[in-house]
């Protein structure tokens, strides 16, 4: 709606928010959003609190997410269906539980190399390892200096912070408080009654 | 790694599975073309769908069911091999050793955890799977793509660095030169054709192989023809024309 001049209003806060998100495909974090809408920190979180609120997923086709440290626009999930039809797109199979646990191993031990992921899982992780990085949820952040041939060291990406609705790594309970001391505690036990072990007698069954 | 072609005794078999859907063949087609992993199928329940599926009572149910066998246990040695602890040189003597009860307990205590942090997420990403951003997508405009310096400077050492040269200490003055041996040659050749072996009886290797170099070379440039019955037969030097 035009003014008397023929001049568009001044946009709202929301709307410069609401505007920015929209045209991202990935989380938006605070600061590049007050960078591109010259907003201060106050009218930033007003216009994030009032997008919050209208892109609510009881009232509205559309969810503002807060995920992988900052904002992102994201269709509502019941809203999928429709969504893939139109895009002629099959949502992507779940993870194999090989893939969960080597992302768990990175989330939860890494920054690790390959080998470590391995040596956790007592099979070889190499094949899994290479798919999750093709999927863009595992990345090499560096490399262990320290060990021969200086191995790449593997870490979570955004896009697994974002497919998994959290913020932070610090967003995931600590993996401690996953397994039950009862169920620990039988392991030890069984274990403690029996005699040296083969080094193969407790990998993984595939 | 190869299976067994089927003898289409499997065609009408087709499979129900998180990772794919359809025809048996194909599967096993994806799987050896690698456009699929092998470790992401539940072999499992691969052979549970089978056995829901089997026709015991066909004409070809006992070939159907060899197939199946065999390329399933083609699948088992394949999964088995690609989950193969990797060889640590350096652990592999120590890996040799039984593990105590103590260890083993803390191996699988630690991998107990990782296996319910994995269940974990599997249940995260299940609640927040459906949700799509936005489709457009900014590309990146120059000089603003991340850019991190040490992986720059391995580029460009990379880049500009040349390799280093071999040592050639160990490598004896030269004492013959091609021109030398075509020399030879030639005044060999003035009396007929001449073994390639007679040619160098009384040469040193250095010198046996620059004048094969130069033999060729004669060859190439039309002085003389090269003659061998058989491959690897004995070499005779004739003039040309």
């Amino acid at each position: 709606m035009r003014d008397p001049e023929g001049k568009l209003p001044s946009p709202r806060p929301t709307h410069l928010v609401e505007a920015v998100l929209l045209v991202s495909a990935n989380p938006i974090g605070s600061s590049d959003l007050r960078s591109a809408t010259g907003l201060s920190e106050q009218e930033m979180e007003r216009a994030l609190a009032a997008l919050q609120e209208r892109y609510a997923p009881e009232t509205s086709g559309i969810v503002l997410r807060e995920v992988a440290g900052g904002y992102l626009l994201s269709t509502n999930p019941a809203c999928s269906g429709a969504v893939e039809r139109f895009r002629k797109e099959a949502r992507p199979t779940p993870l194999s539980g090989a893939a969960n646990e080597v992302l768990a191993c990175a989330l939860y031990l890494g920054p690790l190399t390959r080998a470590a992921v391995s040596r956790v899982r007592g099979v070889n992780s190499d094949a899994v390892v290479r798919s999750l990085i093709e999927r863009g949820l595992l990345i090499e952040v560096g490399s262990d200096r320290d060990a021969p041939g200086s191995p790449a060291l593997l870490g979570v990406t955004d896009e697994f912070l974002a497919a998994t609705g959290a913020s932070s790594q610090k967003d995931f309970p600590p993996v401690d408080s996953l397994v039950a001391q009862e169920e620990l505690e039988r392991v030890r036990e069984r274990l403690a009654s029996s005699g040296p072990i083969p080094p193969d007698a407790g990998s993984e069954p595939s | 790694m190869t299976l067994e072609p089927l003898g289409r005794s499997l065609s009408d078999f087709t499979v129900e599975l998180d990772v794919y859907s359809g025809p048996y063949e194909w599967l096993l087609a994806l799987i050896l073309k690698d456009e699929l992993e092998i470790f992401e199928v539940p072999l499992r329940e691969l052979v549970e769908s089978y056995l829901l599926a089997r026709q015991p009572d066909a004409t070809n149910g006992l070939e159907r069911d060899t197939d199946f066998a065999g390329s399933a246990a083609a699948l088992v040695l394949l999964k088995s091999r690609t989950l193969s602890p990797a060889i640590d040189a350096d652990t592999e003597g120590l890996e040799d050793e039984p593990l105590s009860p103590e260890e083993l307990a803390e191996r699988l205590t630690d991998y107990l955890k990782i296996r319910r942090a994995a269940e974990h997420l599997r249940d995260r990403f299940a609640s927040n799977a459906g949700h799509y951003p936005s489709a457009h997508t900014i590309p990146p405009k120059q000089g603003r793509l991340g850019i991190k310096p040490d992986r720059v400077t391995l580029a460009a050492r990379q880049a500009f660095s040349r390799l280093i040269e071999p040592p050639v200490r160990h490598l004896g003055p030269i004492t013959v030169t091609l021109q030398e041996l075509a020399g030879i040659i030639r005044t060999a050749l003035a009396g007929g054709p001449i073994s390639y072996e007679s040619l160098t009886s009384d040469m040193d290797r250095m010198r046996t192989a620059v004048a094969f170099a130069a033999a060729l070379s004669l060859a190439q440039e039309g002085n003389l023809m090269l003659a061998q019955a058989e491959p690897l037969g004995p070499l005779t030097l004739e003039p040309s024309g």
